[in-house]
């Protein structure tokens, strides 16, 4: 997979220089890494409640263009002589290709160019064995289906609990020392005889285990590219990416073109969620039948390609044991956590999940392999798993010693300011009213409630480098690569240069989304915020500074720096001059002023709670989620209404992932049974609750900090928590539908 | 290389599939209204064969849309889908109504077919013919846009904005009907369009405000 080239401090005699920890993403996944920066001081943000545009409610600049259908989308790119590329899977979770003839396809109207994997050995069902170009997308589809591919089948397994047994059909190599068969290891830390000790001085112990299903990122625009190339020395690829530069690399490889003749650009895309950086296979595949035809292809997946072959969350199973004396206190916790990635590594926060501290614990992390497709980076990758597993433990815990559940937490918490979060959202939901026994009250409609907690860091790095250019006419224009997922990207880069030179929104432009402007982080990690607003503020500063010298002769000999710019205006020594005005003094070309980013303006670290009110109808099994609310940090609110935005899209994912969406598998057969919006149940405007989001001003940081991971992480616990103080149903197996939560209150009749 | 002039009703023996059986369909279901909408449509855009019931059209036929309130001539095969026609084949494009699904479930490509909205994904070009066709750009322009558009941007009813054409046009189409929804009536509204980014409670919010706003 492509990497942007990291920037390389300077070897002249430079300012002073210091290191810091940043977070780079690679393929969705943050890695911290130390780099060097100018140890410069400039301007700060300023107290969080003394902005005239940040930290206020600014509808998106982008918003017109989306609720008119002008916003233009890699899908919707047309371009003459454009070829449409389609994809023929693999049906089989093991197989070899035994035979492959695409010469009827190939005689097929309108077939262009067909081309076939390299690999003669696939490993999951969904796997691409050929690509088509056609001239129109019906057939492409056609010829796609018209290749004769014949498969010697293999044995396979799709299920974690197959493929841990001995004897299983294998599905990788061997990964090196300590893997064995499908397994394989990937660390232990803790002492297993201290934790063994601490558990004989607990007062409660809880042992279960907790699994969650691998899930699809769902996308609505599929993943896929429109590769403008017809054999000449230059190309254009219209990608639907997190990542702008992550694309001209390995585009420029397979179309046999320098990295510089390529340029790659995304000015609206739909949903990525961590599923989007590189050109993936299909952008591979497009390339090269532009390659082939020396035309435009335009090649998006379909839906079922999507569920089939682009990716998921990894899937989770973790065998905990947790020990806690009678005041609350967490001493002990022992974890066998396996990831289950399919062919991939997956991902899975460590226990005890971040947020919480135990006395002693022990845990050790695997693999375990099933012919599927590759888990990958997903909205707070490894989180949401490792957080429902910890919140469910802590909260039988909490219930097992009798304490609410609330207080337990504060007790085992490695940070304070979730003391804060907890005691307002426990206010706002009222939760003095949750259900005073698991399953009480009369009747089968059940309310009960329950709260989690969450962590990410969300700090940027230096790789965003930003131009603001001011021209005669008073225009203003920020230029950056940096794309925008629907996150307020373009909004608040604005807002930040309409700020420091005292103009409206309006006032301002922004070009992003191309590889040709600054260079740019990928947005993963919830990086994007924290690594370019500090470079835009930067060029925006740099950019007043200069504009104040040129407008000083206008305004008396003002010293620079006593120029204020405000209100369209800019003044001194008691004379103000409107903005349009003073720019007519500038030189023809205008002003332009290079930002880099300044660690100062960004930090990492954010906290966040939930708390749910579910209603559970204890004779059918439905829940019905009535009411959910996250108080989250996050340092500088550059916009509240695009903050809180992305704060509700989290509680909402959460909610899919807690009561709705599950990947099924067919173990016999190998394959996914569920590969459309048909049968994975996506939650609808009839499940929501009511969402209320919180933003945390008692964070006082003058920081800015990503928050979009940090939103999707507690309100999976808090739902479970809640279905269990409603119904007395602990269920610990993602998805909560309603046949667990019957079976769950069978059985424990059966017990009592 | 293909060969364009390949013979082009000869059936393919592989696997038959839903387009190949809409190809079918076109003729042997609807083929009489079919034949007559394409007369009616343009005497002059007479189908390039001689149409035989029960007999699958291959090739293309030549129509006529009405998308917001402009005629327009397009060429296709009878099994193309209206949003596959609006997207890929009017020139210049119509994409505002979004492929996500292709299968009815997501309401992305939601358009109003006399003034009644419908999954384009489902409806063939060929039966739009003849039929009044709104999309989301029928509504309002960037710079005049209409209630609902504004109030989706006031109140932030959109992140990425892929499924936000779709539920423009369901709610532009709702509030038609019913002028002054209850927060329920809304969400029954909405229940044929998905958003992934989480934008359902301020769409409901940015449906109530333009009905409040259209009441006033």
């Amino acid at each position: 997979m492509p990497q942007q080239p990291q920037a390389q401090p300077s070897p002249t005699p430079p300012p002073k220089k210091k290191k810091v920890r940043v977070p780079r993403v690679v393929n969705g996944v943050e890695q911290m890494v130390e780099i060097e920066v100018d140890d410069v001081a400039g301007p700060g943000w300023g107290p969080n409640d003394k902005h005239a545009l940040l930290n206020h409610r600014i509808t998106r600049v982008d918003g017109p263009l989306k609720v008119s259908g002008a916003a233009r989308y890699t899908y919707d790119v047309r371009l003459p002589n454009m070829l449409y590329g389609r994809v023929r899977r693999c049906p089989h979770a093991h197989a070899k290709i035994k035979k492959f003839d695409s010469s009827a396809a190939m005689r097929m109207p309108g077939v262009k160019a067909i081309i076939q994997t390299p690999l003669t050995e696939l490993r999951f069902a969904g796997s691409p064995v050929a690509a088509v170009a056609a001239t129109t997308p019906e057939l492409a589809q056609d010829a796609a289906r018209a290749i004769i591919v014949e498969y010697e089948v293999l044995p396979h397994v799709v299920t974690a609990d197959t493929a841990i047994k001995p004897g299983a059909p294998r599905v990788l190599a061997a990964e090196g020392p300590g893997s064995e068969d499908n397994l394989a290891a990937k660390g232990k830390q803790g002492d297993p005889q201290k934790v063994e000790a601490a558990f004989a001085t607990c007062d409660a112990v809880v042992e279960a285990e907790y699994r969650t299903p691998r899930l699809h990122h769902c996308c609505l625009e599929t993943h896929g590219m429109v590769v403008d190339f017809s054999g000449g020395d230059t190309a254009t690829i219209y990608a639907t990416t997190q990542g702008t530069f992550t694309i001209p690399q390995d585009a420029a490889r397979e179309l046999g073109l320098p990295q510089s003749a390529v340029t790659a650009t995304v000015q609206h895309m739909g949903g990525g969620f961590g599923s989007k950086f590189g050109i993936g296979i299909e952008g591979m595949m497009a390339c090269r039948l532009s390659k082939e035809t020396k035309a435009p292809v335009k090649l998006m997946l379909t839906r079922s390609d999507e569920f089939l072959m682009a990716g998921n969350r990894s899937g989770s199973w973790q065998k905990m044991k947790g020990g806690a004396k009678k005041d609350g206190t967490l001493v002990a916790l022992q974890a066998t956590q396996y990831r289950l990635g399919g062919l991939g590594q997956g991902s899975q926060a460590g226990q005890p999940y971040a947020v919480y501290r135990a006395s002693e614990f022990y845990r050790e992390v695997y693999a375990l392999h099933t012919n599927e497709d590759s888990g990958i980076a997903m909205r707070a990758p490894g989180h949401p798993q490792a957080s429902f597993a910890m919140e469910s433990m802590l909260d039988e815990l909490a219930y097992k010693i009798g304490m609410d559940p609330v207080e337990f937490r504060k007790k085992n918490m490695r940070d304070e300011m979730y003391h804060r979060q907890l005691e307002r959202g426990a206010r706002e939901i009222n939760w003095a009213k949750r259900n005073a026994t698991p399953g009480g009250g009369s009747g089968p409609l059940k309310r009960g409630m329950g709260c989690a907690a969450g962590t990410w860091g969300g700090g940027g790095n230096d790789q965003c480098k930003v131009d603001v250019t001011v021209t005669r006419d008073g225009s203003v224009t920020v230029a950056v690569g940096t794309q925008d997922l629907g996150t307020g990207t373009r909004t608040y880069t604005r807002a930040i240069v309409a700020e420091e030179l005292g103009l409206q929104i309006k006032d301002v432009v922004e070009q992003i989304g191309n590889s040709k402007l600054g260079g740019a982080n990928s947005s993963g990690g919830s990086t994007t915020a924290a690594s370019l607003s500090p470079s835009v503020k930067d060029a925006a500063y740099k950019a007043r500074m200069e504009l104040a010298a040129k407008f000083s002769p206008l305004l008396g000999n003002a010293k620079p720096e006593e120029i204020v710019f405000a209100n369209g205006n800019v003044t001194a020594g008691g004379k103000s001059i409107a903005w349009k005005q003073a720019c007519a003094a500038l030189p023809p070309a205008g002003i332009v002023a290079h930002g880099v980013w300044r660690s100062d303006l960004q930090s990492r670290g954010v906290h966040g709670v939930v708390f749910a009110e579910v209603e559970v109808d204890v004779e059918t099994g439905k829940v019905r989620p009535i009411k959910m609310l996250q108080v989250q940090d996050g340092g500088l609110p550059l916009n509240r209404l695009t903050m809180e935005s992305q704060i509700n899209g989290g509680m909402i994912q959460a909610l899919g992932m807690a009561l709705f969406e599950t990947r099924v598998m067919d173990a016999d057969l190998g394959v996914q049974l569920n590969p459309s919006f048909m049968d994975y149940k996506l939650p609808g405007s009839l499940e929501m609750p009511e969402l209320i989001p919180l933003i945390d001003d008692d964070d006082k940081r003058e920081v800015v900090i990503g928050i979009a991971e940090a939103a999707i992480i507690p309100a999976i616990g808090a739902l479970a928590n809640a279905v269990f103080n409603a119904s007395g149903a602990r269920i610990r197996d993602l998805p909560i539908t309603p046949d667990k939560i019957l079976m769950a209150l069978a059985a424990e009749r059966r017990s009592a | 290389m293909s060969d364009e002039h390949e013979p082009k009703n000869k059936s393919s023996r592989h696997d038959p599939s839903r387009r190949k059986f809409l190809k079918g369909v076109g003729v042997a279901g609807a083929g009489a209204a079919l034949v007559d909408h394409i007369i009616a449509a343009d005497a002059k855009a007479a189908p390039k064969k001689s149409i035989v019931a029960g007999q699958p059209v291959s090739g293309t036929v030549d129509i006529v849309l009405d998308v917001n309130g402009a005629k327009r001539n397009v060429s296709v095969e009878p099994r193309t889908t209206l949003l596959n026609a609006l997207r890929n084949h009017l020139e210049p494009a119509v994409t505002g109504p979004k492929l996500v699904c292709d299968m009815g479930t997501c309401g992305a490509c939601t358009v109003l077919m006399d003034g009644k909205n419908v999954y384009a994904c489902l409806v063939l070009a060929v039966d739009a013919v003849g039929k009044k066709l709104t999309t989301v750009e029928g509504f309002g322009t960037p710079e005049n846009m209409s209630a609902v558009q504004a109030a989706f941007v006031e109140h932030d009813g959109l992140m990425c904005g892929f499924c936000t054409p779709g539920f423009v046009t369901t709610i532009s189409a709702y509030l038609k009907k019913n002028a002054n929804p209850t927060l329920d009536e809304v969400r029954e509204a909405c229940k044929g369009n998905f958003c992934r980014c989480g934008t359902y409670p301020r769409v409901f919010e940015a449906a109530l405000a333009a009905a409040k706003a259209g009441r006033s």
